[in-house]
């Protein structure tokens, strides 16, 4: 498989704490990656480097495909007063000229209809005319991923999409990330706070601690002594 | 430690008492004096009973200052938006603190400083009348106004915004599509309730002479005509209760 995202040498650092100490990773296309690590560990922080939201201190980032990578957050982030399908249509508004953005009536035709059939992806196509805030905080997740499939790009982030999900919304949106890796060839990568969730449904399980990626294994064979060493309590850096 | 909570705690009683009785002398609170003058009261409102309703003197220019209160209301609201709106994204947080700072100054003063006083020097600016009314709302309103639209702005999340912007949306794009949505109905729900205060408001002005109903209940009681002014209060009611109604109905409205 190609690569589809490849971050090298990352580094970030805010004040005088250094939270990002060379992080490299790839991510190909086809796989749903997950990324672990402790609360604080600076999992946000790559993410956020990785689509431009944080600027890093050094590093390099590859991207294939024309546009930047997309991204789902915990919080979900829709804008609840607008209808689910304005919802989707806001993630391709890139290079439109702003006579045909600054209002959801006047998106195009071409951009309705591709957010309509990344609605249909996510199987929420029945409620585009919804306002977003009346669905449930899974179906919103789901909006926000085909918000995300709206901006056609070939790497997927998420930052712990289902943190705030019940288990079975939970389930239904790994299962959706893992479709979209394993049958569109999206480059899927996922910040989780779940081994167990990660087991079920990645390719490859990634760790970070102490700034660095520290783990990589394949999923399948995630021990309990790998997560131990992720999430242990470390003094040397606390203190 | 737990003596030492105590101790705050009984200072800060009896900082509060001293400075009560201080208060009560300062105020020249009189508990006879109002026995005294209760009797000049009740007769005061037997007098206004019943209320003189008679159309040609008193119930149509009534009604005709009613209008004349809510347009001072009205426009000493909407007249206010520009310099307001104007002020209120300037004075957001994580702008140029020297920029953030002399925008929440300016608020600060014209907040600080109230409607009647306004009144009182747009009054010998302009002369007795609504018009001078119209400008001391407005004045104090871009204050009031501005400072709570500054912290809506503030209250926005700004992770719709960061979603959009990572899929690559400009910033007019990001702010029509993100930011507007969530802020404009917050900012009108804060127009409507300046709305329902500025019109009490204009009431208090018509004392300093800029007209309307407020002004035609302190002539009527500076005339000792009590059945008009229980006329022009009666009018009053009706008036803040319908729009404090449908200001509520409308905030109620916008809030889902
Ligand atoms: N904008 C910022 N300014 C200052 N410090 C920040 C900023 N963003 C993150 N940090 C710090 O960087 C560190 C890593 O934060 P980050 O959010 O990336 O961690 P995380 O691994 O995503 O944690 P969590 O599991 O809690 O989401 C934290 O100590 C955090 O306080
Ligand atoms: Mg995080």
């Amino acid at each position: 498989m190609d690569t589809a995202l490849s971050v090298k040498g990352l580094r970030k650092s805010f004040g005088d704490r250094t939270v990002l100490n060379g992080v490299d990773f790839r991510v190909d296309s086809g796989e749903l990656v997950v990324l672990l690590g402790a609360n604080g560990s600076g999992k946000s922080t790559a993410l956020r480097c990785v689509v431009g939201l944080t600027k890093p201190d050094a590093g390099e980032v590859k991207i294939a495909g024309k546009t930047s990578a997309a991204m789902v957050f915990q919080q979900i982030h829709l804008v609840r007063r607008r209808s689910v399908i304005d919802n989707v249509c806001a993630g391709g508004l890139a290079g439109l000229p702003l006579s045909r953005s600054l209002a959801p009536v006047l998106f195009p035709k071409e951009l309705k209809e591709r957010a309509m059939s990344c609605l249909e992806r996510v199987g929420l196509a029945d409620r585009a005319r919804d306002k977003a805030s009346k669905l449930s905080g899974g179906q919103q997740q789901r909006v926000a991923v085909a918000r995300a499939l709206c901006q056609g790009a070939k790497v997927l982030l998420a930052d712990e999409p289902v943190s705030a999900l019940d288990p079975a919304a939970a389930k239904q949106v790994m299962d959706l990330l893992a479709e979209l890796a394993h049958e569109d060839g999206l480059a899927v990568a996922a910040v989780l706070h779940q081994p167990d969730l990660a087991r079920r449904h990645a390719d490859r399980v990634l760790g970070l601690l102490h700034g660095e990626i520290r783990l990589a294994r394949p999923a399948g064979e995630l021990s309990e002594s790998d997560i131990d060493a992720l999430y242990a309590p470390d003094l040397v850096v606390e203190a | 430690m737990k003596t030492r909570k105590y101790l705050t705690t009984f200072g800060i009683v009896a900082a509060l008492a001293v400075a009560h009785v201080f208060a009560w002398r300062g105020a020249e609170i009189s508990p006879g004096a109002l026995a005294d003058g209760w009797h000049g009261m009740a007769r005061f409102l037997g007098e206004a009973v019943p209320p003189d309703l008679d159309w040609a003197t008193v119930v149509q220019p009534g009604l005709e200052a009613c209008l004349v209160t809510l347009a001072m209301g009205l426009l000493g609201t909407t007249l206010s938006v520009p310099i307001a709106l104007a002020l209120a994204v300037l004075g957001t947080r994580g702008r140029n603190p020297v920029v953030f700072q002399l925008a929440r100054g300016i608020m600060s003063l014209l907040r600080a400083t109230p409607e009647i006083v306004f009144g009182l020097i747009f009054v010998t600016a302009v002369g007795l009348g609504p018009f001078a009314g119209v400008l001391a709302l407005l004045t104090h309103n871009i204050g009031v106004m501005g400072k709570l639209w500054s912290e809506a702005m503030d209250e926005v999340d700004p992770g719709p915004a960061d979603a959009l912007r990572v899929s690559g949306a400009n910033g007019a794009q990001v702010v029509a599509n993100a930011v507007l949505p969530a802020v404009v109905p917050a900012l009108v729900g804060l127009l409507l309730y300046r709305l329902d205060v500025n019109v009490r408001s204009s009431l208090t002005l018509g004392v300093v002479g800029a007209g309307g109903i407020g002004f035609l209940i302190y002539q009527s009681i500076q005339l000792f005509q009590f059945k008009q002014m229980a006329t022009y209060i009666l009018m009053v009611l009706v008036v803040v209760i319908v729009v404090d109604l449908f200001s509520a109905a409308v905030r109620r409205r916008l809030a889902r």
